[in-house]
């Protein structure tokens, strides 16, 4: 039971710290549809980081790059170029998966077995990890989940208690007003949009760095969609992100622990295609959202 | 010609152009010469006329995912589940196969498989557009997710249900060859499927572009609200465009199953969805433009895996072309409509001078 819950804390963290990324971006009204691709894109960067260089802060330091680059991309189209957001997103993800793959192979070649690199050790916090229980529960995990704790706090106290966040948010419900009081809503737009590349990067370097030591094609199986839904289902909120990763971060585990235990009940498919029947549930089930009022909507200049 | 069409072929070719010269630029990492792999690219594909019909074969599912979305596209929805109703066609269609076998007269089960293939993908379509309608659930998120639901029973059905007489591999019994799709062309594997596909393509143009209900759909996709102050039930279109689209998605399923796999194994044609996407891009949306982009990535599908065999280059460069490609259509969009205002403001002008 506590293998469980300290799993599903481990589960949590990258689809927190895209969520939140996601937050902070649909605040400003701008959907990161190309999420999937960031995650990809940072799952391979950090395991070409770590792997070729052997040093971890290499690796995140390259998933944040690559995210960069993408997020620059989707950004230059969509806000700059006031492209499709949907569109977009979706061309730059098929691309994305076209491009690692390809550089992949150009870098590695076709091995014959696949490559791996030691898992990220986890950091027990001293003291706070050895109360009984709680401590190695809360406080014996990976440094990518306290950080992704302290990013969402970081993130709701910055959107919802700062002059910065005020604008953030204004952005995304009346661009008009910020224009009016001389903001650049695409410099704004722009910049949250770069800082939800970096985090989207490095939370997609979690599954290759962290989580399995080695970079798979499909490592990423739609769980940059499920940090997409997060953000919805926890209603634009960095709070409600916690709470939604938590939730995905616990059925993950739970699919986990079934697989690993060797099924029961039930088929092993119906534990691994649990998170996603659960996020249709929840978006149909959710009825009071509070949609930032210009998310996906392109902000045209009156001359 | 009008120069808004004009403007539309010329930004397209261009787009597609730019697309292969940028992979080709990437090939220099391989240390290959981007002109003779294409040119090796290019003798391949006329080589014979196996692997030229193989494009028209490869681009018959990805007309159909293509309209699949296309179809929502103009409703202003997003259908990005093609693949998973794509995998319930492919289920839908390698069963009722196995069940009906050979015992009746082919044509006849043919017809009656398609019928049940599309519906199965429309109804799991529809279900997006339902809860869209019923409770204003968000049809990007459920379709998207549908499709890891979709893939996981296909999965489970290919391993216990559905798994062959030896029970060795994830995979179905082949199908009785009364139930192959006919081939049009001796010697090829190209298959009336790809008839259907270019008449089920004109049938959505017609649908859309002639009909009331098609008016409807673009009518929603244009304004909801100005459609719902002229009476037109949105709920009801949401559903109906889920339904077709589903049903597109999952004749796919028909046409792969039945006229080229003839069983159904794992992991087969997993990009199909996304690609389909990306041609409903590249033809802006339009049926019939469909058709032509279809055909392009059939032909770099095609080209892809033969470089991939023979040359160093690895196949997943044809994702990259696909990306390209599809990155200038959307920069294309953008110029298009640069080149639309500047000859706006010119006739402005030399209206003002007279």
């Amino acid at each position: 039971m506590i293998n469980i819950i300290a799993r599903a804390l481990l589960m949590s963290t990258p689809l927190l710290i895209g969520a939140t990324a996601e937050v902070i971006a649909e605040r400003a009204g701008v959907m990161i549809i190309a999420v999937e691709g960031i995650f990809l894109i940072g799952a391979w960067g950090g395991f070409v980081g770590v792997y070729t260089t052997g040093s971890y802060l290499t690796g995140f330091f390259l998933a944040a790059l690559l995210g960069l680059c993408v997020a620059l991309i989707y950004g230059w189209i969509t806000i700059i170029l006031k492209q499709h957001q949907i569109v977009t997103g979706t061309a730059l993800n098929i691309f994305i998966a076209g491009i690692v793959a390809f550089f992949h192979r150009v870098i590695f070649g076709v091995p014959l077995l696949p490559l791996t690199i030691e898992p990220l050790e986890k950091l027990p916090i001293p003291l706070l990890s050895k109360i009984p229980v709680i401590g190695g529960l809360l406080f014996d995990q990976s440094i990518l989940t306290y950080v992704a704790f302290l990013l969402a706090l970081t993130a709701y106290f910055i959107l919802f208690k700062t002059a910065a966040g005020l604008v953030i948010r204004s952005v995304g419900e009346n661009p008009v007003a910020v224009d009016v009081v001389g903001i650049s809503v695409e410099k704004v737009r722009m910049l949250v949009i770069l800082i939800a590349g970096v985090l989207g990067g490095i939370a997609g370097s979690f599954y290759s760095v962290v989580y399995l030591g080695m970079y798979t094609e499909g490592i990423i199986g739609g769980r940059g969609w499920i940090a997409f839904a997060i953000c919805f289902l926890g209603n634009w909120n960095p709070i409600g992100a916690i709470i939604g990763a938590l939730i995905f971060g616990v059925a993950e585990s739970i699919a986990i622990y079934m697989q690993s235990s060797g099924g029961g009940f039930l088929p092993n498919e119906v534990f691994i295609a649990l998170p996603y029947i659960l996020t249709i549930i929840l978006t149909i089930s959710r009825k009071q959202f509070n949609v930032p009022a210009k998310l996906g909507v392109s902000y045209i200049k009156e001359n | 010609m009008n120069p808004k069409m004009r403007d539309l072929i010329v930004s397209s070719f261009l787009s597609v152009f730019l697309g292969l010269f940028v992979s080709g630029l990437l090939m220099l990492f391989l240390g290959a010469n981007p002109f003779s792999v294409y040119g090796r690219l290019f003798s391949f594909l006329v080589r014979d006329g196996y692997t030229f019909a193989d494009i028209f074969v490869k681009a018959t599912p990805l007309i159909f995912t293509a309209l699949a979305f296309a179809f929502t596209f103009k409703a202003n929805l997003y259908n990005i589940g093609a693949q998973g109703q794509f995998y319930i066609g492919a289920l839908t269609s390698v069963a009722a196969s196995l069940l009906i076998g050979p015992r009746l007269p082919g044509i006849f089960s043919l017809v009656l498989i398609l019928i049940v293939t599309a519906l199965a993908g429309g109804i799991w379509g529809g279900f997006v557009g339902f809860v869209k309608a019923r409770f204003n659930a968000n049809d990007f998120l459920v379709s998207m997710m549908s499709v890891y639901v979709a893939l996981a029973l296909m999965n489970y059905l290919l391993r216990t249900v559905l798994i062959e007489t030896k029970h060795e591999y994830p995979q179905t019994n082949p199908i009785a060859d009364t139930l192959f799709i006919p081939t049009i062309i001796p010697g090829t594997r190209l298959h009336a499927g790809f008839i259907i596909a270019i008449l089920v393509a004109i049938f959505c143009w017609w649908f859309l572009y002639k009909t009331t209900i098609g008016f409807r759909i673009r009518v929603v996709g244009l304004n909801p609200v100005a459609a719902g102050y002229a009476g037109i039930e949105s709920g009801r279109i949401y559903i109906i465009a889920f339904l077709i689209s589903g049903a597109l998605a999952g004749m796919a399923g028909f046409t792969e199953v039945n006229g080229v796999q003839h069983m159904l194994v794992q992991d087969f044609n997993t990009t199909i969805g996304s690609e389909g996407i990306g041609i409903a891009i590249l033809a802006n949306a339009h049926p019939i433009g469909i058709i032509f982009g279809a055909i392009l990535f059939g032909a770099l599908k095609v080209g892809g895996s033969i470089l991939g065999q023979t040359s160093g280059i690895p196949s997943s460069i044809i994702g990259i072309m696909e990306g390209f490609v599809m990155i200038f259509v959307l920069l294309s969009f953008w110029v298009r409509k640069k080149l639309e205002l500047r000859r706006d403001i010119a006739k402005l002008k030399t209206g003002v001078n007279r």
